[in-house]
C-alpha cells in the first residue's frame, strides 16, 4: 500500500518536473523570438544604409554618417549586427563599419569588457577588437591568451590573427604549452596562419620548445608557409625529436620546402626500425620532393612488408615522370602499384 | 561604380544570387543592382534551382553551404542542365584548397572565399561576363 502511493508520488513528481521544463523553454524560446523581434523592429530604419555602407557603394560618406547617429538600444542592436557583417566583408566598407563602431564607442567597450567578470563578455570583447582589426589593444589581447576561460582564450587568439601584428606570434606559440591555460594547437595554428612574413622567426624558435604540440604547431606552419629559413631546425627535429608526431610534422615540412639535399635525411627515415607512420610520412615527404634522387630508395621500398608503405612509394613514383616510371617496369601486377595506379586515375577523374 | 559594358538600351544582364544570409544576399543584390545588372535573389539551393529553370539567367552567384540543395547541388544541375555555358561563381566560407577544388571541379568560374571583398566580388562578375560574351 505504501509502496503504491510512493509510485504515484514519485510519478507525479516527475510529470511536474516535465511540465515545468517544456514550460520553461517555451518561456526561453518565446523570449528569445520577441527580443529577435524587438532587434529586427529597431533595426530595420537602419537597415538600408548599413547594406549601402557593406556593400561599398557609400561614395559621399552619407550611409556611414547615418549609422554613426543611431543612439540607444537602436545602438546597441546595430553594433551587434556591425560587427556580425564584419565577419562577412572585407576591405573598404569593413574599414567604414569600424569607424561607426568606433564613434559609438563600442571598441573602448570593448576594452573595458575585457576584464568584465562575464565570461561571454570578455569573449564577445576580444571578437569584437580583432574584427576592428584594434591594432593598440594587441597588450590586452596577449594577456586575455592566459584568460581563465578557454572560450575567451580562443576568442583572443583569433583576435590576434586577422590584427596580424608579428608581437603577437611568441605568445600565441607559447600558450600552447601553458600549464592549465593552454590554448588548442589547431586554434594557434590558425591564428598564426593569418599573420604575415614576420612570424617565421618565432616559428624557428618554437621549434626549440620544450613542449612536444608547440615545436609540431611551428614546424607544420613552417612547412605551410614555405619559410625555407626554418630548414635546419626542421631537419634537427627530424632527426632527434623524442615526439614521433613532431618527427612526422617535420617531414612533411620538408617534403614541402625542402632541397634536393634533403632526400638524404628523409630516405635515412624510412628504414623498417623507424615508427611505421614516420616512414609513410618521410615516403610522402620524397613524393612530394619531386627529386629523382630518391628513386632507387622508393622503387627498393615497393617490396616493403607493410602493403600501405608499398602504395605511398608506388604513387611517389608516379609522380617523378619518367625516372620515376621506369622504376615501376618490372612490378606492374604488384598490388602496391596497381592500387597506386588506381588512385592516381580517381584523383584525376575528380581533378 | 560603371554599369556593365553593352547598349544601354539593351535590357539589363540577369544575375541569380543564392544564399541563406541574408546580410550577404541583400548587399551583394544591392552592389550588383547599383552596378547596372538586374538581380534576382533568392534564399536557398531550391529556390535558386527554380528559378534558373523558370528563367536562366545570364549569371549565378551561388553560396556553397545553403539548406536543402547546396551551391554544389545547384551547380552541379546547372552543369548537367541545357545551360553548360552560364558563368558560376561560388562564393563560400569554405577555405581549404579541397573545397576550392570541389567547385572548379563541379564546373565552378570563379571561386571567392568569405569574408569576402564586394568590389572584388563586382570585378569578377564583370569580367566573368566580358569573357562569356
Amino acid at each position: 500500500m505504501v509502496g503504491a502511493a510512493l509510485l504515484v508520488g514519485a510519478t507525479v513528481v516527475i510529470l511536474g518536473a516535465c511540465l515545468l521544463l517544456v514550460i520553461l523553454v517555451v518561456a526561453v524560446r518565446a523570449r528569445r523570438h520577441s527580443r529577435n523581434q524587438r532587434d529586427e523592429m529597431l533595426l530595420s530604419p537602419l537597415r538600408p544604409p548599413l547594406i549601402t555602407v557593406a556593400s561599398g557603394e557609400d561614395d559621399d560618406g552619407a550611409a556611414t554618417e547615418e549609422l554613426t547617429w543611431a543612439t540607444g538600444v537602436s545602438r546597441t542592436v546595430l553594433d551587434r549586427n556591425i560587427v556580425e557583417m564584419l565577419t562577412k566583408i572585407r576591405g573598404v566598407p569593413a574599414d567604414q563599419l569600424v569607424r561607426v563602431l568606433e564613434v559609438h564607442g563600442a571598441v573602448d567597450a570593448a576594452v573595458a569588457d575585457l576584464t568584465s567578470r562575464s565570461t561571454v563578455r570578455r569573449a564577445r570583447a576580444a571578437q569584437l577588437l580583432g574584427l576592428a582589426k584594434a591594432e593598440h589593444t594587441v597588450p590586452l589581447l596577449v594577456t586575455a591568451l592566459g584568460d581563465e576561460a578557454m572560450e575567451v582564450r580562443n576568442s583572443a587568439a583569433y583576435a590576434l590573427g586577422p590584427i596580424g601584428d608579428p608581437v603577437a606570434a611568441g605568445p600565441v606559440l607559447a600558450a600552447i604549452g601553458a600549464p592549465e591555460r593552454g590554448l588548442p594547437a589547431a586554434t594557434a595554428a590558425e591564428a598564426l596562419q593569418s599573420m604575415g612574413v614576420g612570424i617565421s622567426e618565432v616559428l624557428r624558435d618554437g621549434m626549440g620548445d620544450p613542449n612536444p604540440r608547440t615545436r609540431m604547431v611551428a614546424a607544420h606552419l613552417s612547412g605551410e608557409r614555405s619559410f625555407t629559413r626554418g630548414l635546419p631546425e626542421l631537419r634537427r627535429l627530424l632527426d632527434d625529436d623524442p615526439d614521433v608526431t613532431v618527427r612526422e610534422t617535420s617531414a612533411t615540412a620538408i617534403g614541402r620546402l625542402g632541397r634536393g639535399e634533403d632526400v638524404d635525411i628523409l630516405v635515412r627515415h624510412t628504414v623498417d626500425s623507424e615508427p611505421l607512420a614516420l616512414r609513410r610520412a618521410c615516403v610522402i615527404a620524397l613524393g612530394e620532393l619531386g627529386d629523382p634522387a630518391a628513386v632507387p630508395a622508393l622503387a627498393t621500398l615497393l617490396a616493403d612488408a607493410d602493403p600501405r608503405l608499398a602504395e605511398l612509394a608506388a604513387s611517389a613514383l608516379l609522380t617523378m615522370g619518367p625516372d620515376g616510371s621506369s622504376a615501376l617496369l618490372g612490378h606492374e601486377d604488384d598490388a602496391a602499384v596497381r592500387s597506386a595506379r588506381l588512385m592516381a586515375s580517381l584523383q584525376r577523374a575528380s581533378a | 561604380m560603371s554599369a556593365p559594358a553593352g547598349d544601354p538600351d539593351a535590357s539589363p544582364v540577369r544575375v541569380l544570387v543564392a544564399d541563406d544570409d541574408a546580410d550577404i544576399r541583400d548587399l551583394v543584390e544591392f552592389k550588383l543592382t547599383q552596378a547596372g545588372y538586374a538581380v534576382e535573389a533568392v534564399p536557398d539551393g531550391v529556390s535558386a534551382w527554380e528559378a534558373f529553370e523558370a528563367n536562366p539567367p545570364q549569371l549565378a552567384v551561388l553560396d556553397v553551404m545553403m539548406p536543402g540543395l547546396s551551391g554544389i547541388d545547384v551547380l552541379r544541375k546547372i552543369r548537367e542542365s541545357g545551360h553548360p555555358s552560364v558563368p558560376v561563381l561560388l562564393l563560400s566560407a569554405k577555405s581549404r584548397d579541397s573545397d576550392v577544388d570541389t567547385g572548379f571541379a563541379v564546373g565552378a568560374d570563379d571561386y571567392v572565399i568569405k569574408p569576402f571583398s564586394p568590389r572584388e566580388l563586382l570585378h569578377r562578375v564583370n569580367g566573368m561576363l566580358a569573357r562569356a560574351r
